[in-house]
């Protein structure tokens, strides 16, 4: 694959900086783009899901269940499959979804999950890299790492469901097994935060770990040798195509390789107000 | 990623590995991208980013039994995920497997042993202690033994393998009895009887790693199978890595329909006839190989040379043109052409059968064509091809055999019924039972098993069991309370198996056996009991003693008996690592190619067949009566093959091993067969009830989903939230000409009785056809399962999430409009062969 930047790639070229008091971060969407900016070794996690390789066979559903306890009537992550075309030549796909971890729009870098919560921008707090650098950015009940992930403080989170609603992809729900730290009158809101505390650890999100199919690959996209650096070049992933809603300029941080176009023939966007799009079901 | 190395992964566990700067919360360091992230082996809790403790073990979700490891939190099994150093699994776990977690903390889970005191099926129980449980079963079981009667004593399994199985033949074994029923009739026993009589052996592996083509029939490895995660994530590498080409016959567009290059729907029990097409347009196109053709016997004439074989098999598969095949099974002449000339022209292919082609009248049949066009392609047990599964071959302690060991005849169906039932033919036990011509059991005790339910005509088997007259003392080991257990005269409570100890041997993908522990990860909940624990107590209570003392302890004694576990470190090392296979070990191709010694003493060769065997072995007086009695005329003499000649070569070729009588040639043609009226050579036989269906009627299959295994899932709750109805799925037309939309509410009946579903009209099936899955309509099984709490008085610490069900559907059980009917070949239950007419309702 050449160098040559995608159409789309200025609508993606800003700076991440979670927020103004963000100083050097610079954790960008494609590889060519981390190359040039190489002064932050923050890590970008970014998950590649693999289309061609995915059977839904609901593995990744039901180990994030159980890794992260969530209860019934919500999951952190879901498979929507489809049956097309007529008989005989039927065909069925199947789309893995989760939280997006977005980078944010191309004027603030801020995810609309982050900019709708009241608790953000909160207290300041740095960021380690394993080189010793420290990074600053701004938390909040829900807010973007410099590493690219996006989070929940449920300490801090009011449970006022704002990030529930501007969630475009509706990966976000009420935990009910946890009371908002902020007004212990609600539940705390709750998603996928790419397994953070397996993470932080060394250790792949349960989803990747149990993929037989091996269609979910994770890595930093920081890290122009990491396998989703190369697959998001060799596929050129970075482009409007390769991942959900790029209208919303959510700029989505996970992509898919989808030459069989899944994506446009099979997805389910979420109604106003609803999540019923985000339930795991077999027919 | 880093490639960590496989034997490392426990050392890291231990806490030696990468320390990395962790946690959570805002202000906590991460590491750069620099540094490569594990795959798995370590998993640290959401909430406080503890390191969890991490104990390898085994999963018993389904037969596929996968390694691997549980992480448990203050005391709590809180995740499962794959061993990664498994060779099997490598490092994968399935969607039932994940959740095994709610085997253990299920709401409704049977925890203290519980004695019936209403009638039965009246739901009225009373907790009784384990001391007095067993000293009901003795009551019961002693006096049976004293007086010379111990085969009145039934005991039937659903799920026993490896040492669960094997302490429990153990006991039988010491206590006398051989009256011990399984379940493989519905399962899949036509497809081992089929592969007996040609290979003698069971249990087919498919290469996948080697492969360059792939033709599955009536298998949907992608959702489920009985070596699922080894297998099926083998395949889809193939498929993407590596470009081969896959196709897929079958009813439904199932998920491996959906991956493969192409999907062919194919009318319900014409496998085998398309299989034979292939044979026929790779015959004729002399797209065949030689190779294996010296191997096989496929006329009366052992001794036919290659090029009369090839004649004899071009003759007998020349009436099935494609054409023909086209006409009955709806599958074009082209495809069939395309798809056998491809499978005939790769270097190496992988023909894939199993429930859809085989639980059938005359399935034992189909197997047997898979087999033919396997072996004219060369493509058994070569790499890349179909393979003989390889498992772990373990040692272990027996105990003394009782001196009065007796079998009621209860197991292999009704007389007649079956030619061949080397598996047994479960699903009539009850129903012989009730007959009693054979005779009756005085104490039936199942375990791990659901006879009411999983059998075909359930709710008759359920009658029988609830007919005291018939039985008088039912028994039943489980963790819920189900459809059987609700007429049992006393339930004990069974460990989950994540609460025991085994050894474990289930076949591996890659052609080299892996031995493998399962162990507890907690502490038995309340006061259930593992099996494996209950024997050693009871014998004692009877009065003779078992060569182990626990399940443990057996599990020990094997590990330090068995060649290989042993030398590495025994018992110790297994519970350290969980697994181990000989780092030396070739993947094992071709046996069949063996040559042998025949030197020994006793060894003659017999001139019919040009079998060598050994009368010494065989139990014959004289080496002349041997001679003049010949090989295939001697009782016993399968047990004395020792190699068959071919061309002057001694190889160990196909020994047989089960009861078929055969030489060392895959028997295409086969005696066993002509002899009983059965197709000599694999043939196309029209399923009797298919040729008399009304234009209304309909063919019923059913088929698992991909989180449910057939009974034993449904109180699951992360499986049962994903799919707790199971509508009918309808081809467009079929709907249409009914009446029926999408979502409407149908009725599905026979003269059996009736069954309500909605209706999921799909142009993912083949017209003609309604496919309900064969898991829900759950009567009882715990609040999850079934809706309603079990009456019982254990009950696990109450799930907070109880409260967030939000399914109100449980689904329809289709096996109640499905008789008992038998393959009168293998005796394996005709799932498929069930006819319907599907109403509006």
């Amino acid at each position: 694959m050449s160098d040559n930047k995608t159409p789309d790639i200025n609508r993606r070229k800003f700076l991440s900086g979670v927020s103004a008091a963000a100083a050097g971060t610079a954790a960008l969407a494609t590889p060519r783009v981390s190359l040039e900016a190489a002064q932050s070794k923050a890590p970008r996690w970014v998950m590649v899901m693999d289309l061609r390789r995915c059977i839904g066979c609901r593995a990744c559903t039901v180990a994030c269940k159980s890794e992260n306890n969530v209860s019934l009537g919500r999951f952190r992550a879901v498979i929507q499959e489809k049956t097309m075309g007529s008989f005989p030549n039927t065909k069925k796909a199947f789309l893995p979804l989760m939280c997006n971890h977005c980078e944010g729009n191309e004027k603030d870098g801020v995810p609309p999950c982050v900019k709708a919560c009241p608790e953000f921008p909160g207290k300041r707090a740095k960021f380690k890299t394993a080189d010793g650098k420290t990074i600053r950015y701004r938390t909040g009940a829900t807010y973007k790492r410099p590493d690219g992930m996006i989070l929940i403080d449920k300490e801090k989170c009011i449970g006022c469901g704002k990030c529930i609603d501007a969630c475009p992809y509706g990966v976000r729900s009420f935990d009910p097994f946890v009371k908002a730290g902020g007004d212990p009158s609600k539940q705390a809101a709750d998603k996928c935060d790419l397994c953070a505390h397996r993470v932080d650890n060394g250790v792949e999100p349960s989803c990747v770990n149990t993929c037989q199919g091996r269609a979910r690959i994770f890595g930093d996209l920081n890290d122009p040798n990491s396998e989703v650096s190369k697959l998001v070049k060799a596929h050129n992933l970075a482009k409007a195509d390769n991942v959900l809603l790029a209208d919303e300029g959510t700029n989505p941080h996970v992509f898919y390789i989808d030459p069989d176009n899944i994506l446009k023939s099979l997805y389910t966007k979420r109604k106003k107000g609803k999540l019923d799009h985000f339930v795991d079901q077999i027919p | 990623m880093k490639k960590l190395n496989r034997r490392d992964f426990m050392k890291l566990t231990a806490g030696s590995g990468c320390a990395l700067a962790a946690g959570l919360g805002s202000s906590q360091s991460a590491f750069a991208g620099s540094l490569k992230l594990q795959a798995g082996g370590k998993d640290f809790s959401p909430a406080t980013g503890k390191e969890r403790q991490a104990i390898p073990t085994a999963c018993w979700q389904c037969v596929t039994r996968d390694s691997m490891i549980g992480y448990v939190e203050d005391g709590r099994l809180v995740k499962l995920e794959g061993h990664p150093d498994s060779i099997r699994t490598l490092g994968k776990l399935c969607a039932k497997g994940q959740a095994g977690i709610n085997q253990v903390y299920f709401p409704d889970r049977i925890l203290h042993p519980m004695k019936r005191v209403g009638k039965r099926g009246e739901h009225k129980w009373k907790r009784v202690s384990w001391d007095e449980a067993l000293d009901l079963i003795v009551s019961k079981l002693k006096p049976l033994r004293d007086a010379g009667t111990p085969e009145l004593f039934m005991y039937q399994y659903g799920r026993h393998k490896a040492s669960q199985a094997a302490t429990m033949y153990d006991f039988m074994q010491a206590y006398g009895t051989g009256t011990i029923g399984n379940h493989t009739s519905v399962c899949e026993a036509a497809k081992w009887v089929g592969q007996e009589s040609l290979w003698g052996g069971m249990y087919d592996n498919w290469d996948y790693d080697n492969t360059d083509y792939v033709v599955i029939f009536g298998s949907n490895q992608f959702e489920t199978h009985t070596n699922h995660i080894p297998t099926s994530q083998r395949l889809i590498r193939a498929k993407v890595d590596r470009g081969v080409p896959l196709y897929v016959f079958d009813v439904r567009l199932t998920n491996t329909a959906a991956k493969a290059d192409q999907w062919v729907p194919i009318k319900v029990g014409h496998d085998g006839l398309v299989m034979l097409a292939m044979c026929n347009v790779i015959m004729n196109e002399k797209l065949y190989r030689k190779d294996h053709f010296k191997f096989m016997r496929v006329t009366a004439d052992y001794k036919a040379s290659v090029a009369d074989k090839i004649t004899a098999v071009t003759n007998n598969v020349a009436k099935y043109t494609p054409e023909f095949a086209e006409k009955h099974s709806g599958v074009p002449a082209d495809t069939i052409r395309n798809i056998a000339r491809g499978f005939a022209k790769a270097k190496s292919a992988c023909l894939v059968t199993y429930r859809g082609t085989v639980m059938h009248y005359h399935g034992a049949d189909q197997e047997r064509a898979a087999m033919l066009l396997s072996a004219i392609t060369n493509n058994l047990d070569r790499p890349g091809g179909r393979v003989m599964g390889v498992g772990a071959g373990w040692k272990s302690p027996s105990s003394p055999r009782a001196k009065v060991h007796k079998t009621l005849h209860v197991k292999d169906g009704f007389p007649g019924e079956a030619a061949y039932p080397t598996h047994h033919v479960s699903h009539q036990v009850l129903p012989l039972i009730k007959d009693g011509h054979a005779g009756r059991p005085k104490v039936y005790w199942w375990s791990c098993y659901n006879p009411g339910f999983i059998n075909g005509d359930n709710k008759e088997l359920q009658a029988i069991m609830q007919d005291e007259s018939i039985i008088p003392f039912l028994i039943s080991t489980t963790i819920v309370y189900d459809e059987s257990s609700q007429y049992a005269d006393l339930i004990l409570p069974d460990v989950t198996y994540l609460e025991r100890w085994d050894w474990e041997d289930m076949v591996s993908a890659n052609q080299i056996a892996e031995f493998y522990i399962r162990q507890p990860l907690v502490k038995p909940l309340g006061e259930s009991r593992c099996q494996g624990d209950v024997w050693p107590e009871l014998a004692k209570r009877m009065g003779f003693e078992l060569a182990y003392s626990s399940k443990e302890d057996f599990v020990r004694q094997s590990c330090e008996m068995t060649p290989g576990v042993r030398e590495a470190g025994g018992f110790e090392y297994m519970k350290k690592h969980g697994v181990w296979h000989d780092p030396d070990a070739k993947p094992n191709y071709g046996f069949y190619e063996t040559k042998v010694d025949i030197s020994g003493d006793g060894v003659i060769l017999d001139d019919k067949t040009g079998v060598y065997w050994n009368w010494k072995k065989a139990g014959v007086d004289s080496q002349a009566q041997a001679k003049s009695q010949g090989y295939l005329n001697t009782k016993g003499a399968k047990k004395a093959y020792i190699a068959q000649n071919i061309d002057g070569t001694a190889y160990l070729a196909y020994p047989p091993n089960t009861k078929f009588v055969k030489a060392g040639y895959l028997d295409f043609y086969s005696d066993n067969f002509a002899n009983k009226g059965l197709p000599a050579f694999p043939t196309y036989t029209p399923i009797p009830e298919h040729q008399k269906m009304a234009d209304d009627e309909l063919n019923l299959t059913t088929y698992k989903v991909a989180v449910h295994t057939h009974s034993r899932t449904a109180h699951c709750k992360w499986l049962t939230e994903i799919k707790h109805d199971n509508p009918g799925w309808i081809n467009t037309k079929t709907a249409a000409a009914r009446g029926i939309k999408n979502g409407d509410k149908i009725k599905v009946y026979n003269d059996m009785g009736e069954i309500t579903t909605t209706a999921y009209v799909t142009e993912g099936i083949i017209p003609g056809v309604i496919a309900i899955s064969h898991h829900l309509g759950r009567k009882h099984s715990g609040v999850y399962g079934s809706g309603q709490t079990s009456p019982t008085s254990g009950g696990a610490a109450a799930d907070p999430d109880v409260k967030n069900i939000w399914w109100k559907k449980h689904g329809t059980h289709p096996n109640t409009i499905i008789p008992n009917a038998s393959d009168p070949i293998s005796g394996t239950q005709r799932w498929m062969d069930t006819v319907v007419r599907v109403a509006k309702v």
